[in-house]
């Protein structure tokens, strides 16, 4: 049984056909946020408001509400897939992810401190806040999880669980202490698409782009790091310059997800363990697949958001949170981790 | 250009304050098959890596022909050393094939990330290893010779002309001992590879070794063909174990077997008879 689970085969769909068929899903995804939610609209609807808007509600709300995180939802994902499988790689863990490592409660503590104590409200100021608290944990994680001699795999992942713990108790002492701005912050805190502008996502594309490419340079070393760190090293990987560049990778991807969307919880999780079933280890095509993987996961959790509760709208997060929950718990009962 | 493929030069090198390499020196000659040799913890894996620029010096330094190896680059000095490390590891869900790719890392650029040459080599490395029809498997999959002969394949896919194999053939039963070895002579035999190997069984190293190094307490204790190192004073001096030395009856070379432990390590309660 294990041997044959093990056993992965290129057997049947060529690579092509597979990103094809990703691509396909993604866009459906995207098709379905922009017509289902708490009014529904047909195709033709969404066609009109985009080739001729006339200002009826229905071309507003398609052009104005749902387009915006039609778009900002898929590159969350994204962002998040491709930061999930660097993480995975750098820490030698399957259940690394941003959540898992603390970067995201590190991104949400800058946010919410930039916002309350230097009183900073624009987005490229967030954003930056965001990527630097992840950098910043980051380092922190991997530093504790190094300092007693080699990286261990998982130490670093109970460390990340302790710093993310801290972090969301300082933000939650910050929020509890500002209450008059506490609504609009936590419904940030457990990750939305709802209601972002759509230069949310247009400030957002340089810095996914830039994160994700990368982490596209680094693909071949990550491919030898797959192997321990003296393989890698003898094969002529420059190790520690590889994990800082992946340290800005991380930061930038996960930062900007964050400052998009708040912690979407656990895409970073999930998504790579898709990626690696269709696509294989290699770094290249874990990269490729994750990004479409995690944009269509993160789309079609936010159209699911719509309806778990309707007519009001289920935060994502909690949503994506519940998935990686399931998934994670799958993982440690298979020692996948 | 001398006859010396690598040269250790006074190599001192240590953990913390626990010197490891005394002030080591050694020729390891091109083209041959050099074997080191030694008691556990006598430093001779740490010799290797530190052939292969894994461990920094506290002094001396390594040459490759005539270069330093502190001025060389990552990629550089991986296309001339190729290392398989005592206790490699990998991911279960990883393929064979992804694997022995790893192995083309330092031939490939950002730009040049995959050529017709890498296929050919992976090819030819899997092949040479006879793991070719386990190209799709997942390395969990695999047995214990089956994995060891994969992380070979990765090494000669490297293609580089000194190939280090740290005990490759610790965990292989007598099939796959053998096997690996003979695998490792035919390199050495047909395409003029430099190899060093660190073997701890005497008799495996003395059939396969042009060159025996014998390390102890960090320094060489003696180096030269098996049949002027292999004998009984010698023995008992390196590795402590009283024991008779005879001829191979099949391959011709030195074959010691031991007798008992010297007297002076007191491990057993008998008198020397």
């Amino acid at each position: 049984m294990s041997t044959l689970s093990l056993a992965r085969t290129d057997e049947g769909l060529s690579k092509a056909a597979r990103y094809a068929i990703l691509t396909g899903v993604l866009a459906l995804a995207m098709a379905m946020s922009l017509m289902l939610g708490y009014r529904q609209y047909t195709p033709l609807d969404v066609w009109n408001a985009f080739t001729a808007f006339d200002g009826s509600e229905t071309a507003v709300v398609i052009v104005n509400l749902r387009l915006p995180r039609a778009i900002i939802a898929p590159l969350t994902g994204a962002s998040l897939g491709i930061a999930g499988v660097v993480i995975q790689t750098l820490a030698r863990n399957r259940i690394a992810s941003p959540d898992t490592l603390g970067l995201n409660a590190g991104a949400s503590l800058t946010v919410v401190v930039a916002s309350f104590v230097f009183g900073i409200s624009s987005l490229a100021g967030l954003s930056s806040a965001a990527a630097l608290g992840a950098l910043l944990t980051s380092l922190i994680v991997f530093g504790i999880a190094t300092s007693a001699g080699g990286l261990s795999p998982l130490r670093i992942v109970l460390v990340g669980v302790t710093i993310a713990g801290l972090g969301h108790a300082i933000v939650e002492v910050i929020l509890t202490s500002n209450e008059a701005e506490l609504e609009q912050l936590l419904f940030w805190l457990s990750g939305s698409f709802m209601d972002r502008p759509i230069s949310l996502a247009l400030n957002g594309l340089p810095f996914v782009l830039t994160g994700a490419a990368i982490a596209v340079a680094l693909a071949r070393a990550l491919d030898a790091l797959h192997a321990d760190d003296s393989t890698a090293a003898s094969l002529g990987v420059p190790i520690v310059l590889v994990r800082g560049a992946s340290f800005v990778a991380i930061s930038i991807l996960t930062g900007t997800a964050v400052a998009m969307a708040g912690p979407v919880s656990f895409v970073g999780l999930v998504v790579p363990h898709a990626a690696r079933k269709i696509v294989g280890l290699r770094h290249t095509h874990q990269i490729a697949a994750a990004a479409l993987v995690g944009a269509i996961y993160t789309t079609l959790a936010d159209v699911l958001a719509r309806f778990v509760i309707y007519p009001t709208e289920a935060p994502v997060g909690a949503l994506t949170a519940v998935g990686g929950g399931v998934v994670l718990l799958a993982l440690l009962r298979r020692r996948a981790a | 250009m001398t006859d010396n493929r690598i040269t250790v030069d006074a190599l001192t090198l240590g953990y913390g304050k626990q010197t490891v390499l005394n002030a080591l020196s050694l020729p390891i000659a091109r083209g041959k098959v050099t074997v080191l040799a030694g008691p556990n913890g006598c430093g001779k894996s740490t010799l290797l890596r530190a052939i292969r620029r894994l461990h920094r010096p506290a002094s001396g330094r390594i040459l490759l022909e005539e270069i330093d190896i502190a001025k060389l680059g990552h990629k550089d000095m991986a296309r001339q050393i190729g290392l398989l490390t005592q206790s490699p590891s990998a991911p279960e869900d990883m393929t064979v094939e992804e694997l022995v790719r790893l192995g083309r890392y330092p031939h490939q650029t950002l730009l040049q990330p995959w050529s017709a040459e890498d296929g050919r080599a992976i090819d030819k490395a899997m092949a040479g290893t006879g793991v070719a029809h386990l190209r799709e498997r997942a390395l969990g999959s695999l047995s214990g010779g089956q994995l060891q002969r994969v992380w070979i394949a990765m090494v000669l896919a490297q293609e580089s002309d000194i190939i280090c194999l740290d005990e490759p053939v610790n965990h292989l039963d007598m099939a796959h001992q053998i096997d690996c070895l003979n695998l490792v002579s035919q390199l050495n035999a047909e395409f003029g590879r430099t190899v060093v190997l660190v073997l701890h069984d005497l008799n495996l190293a003395a059939r396969h070794a042009d060159r025996l190094v014998f390390i102890k307490d960090g320094r060489v204790e003696a180096a030269g063909t098996p049949e002027t190192l292999m004998h009984e004073d010698m023995i008992r001096n390196v590795f402590g174990v009283h024991s008779k030395v005879i001829t191979d009856p099949v391959h011709g070379r030195p074959m010691c077997i031991p007798i008992g432990t010297a007297p002076w390590r007191k491990m057993v309660p008998v008198s020397d008879t």
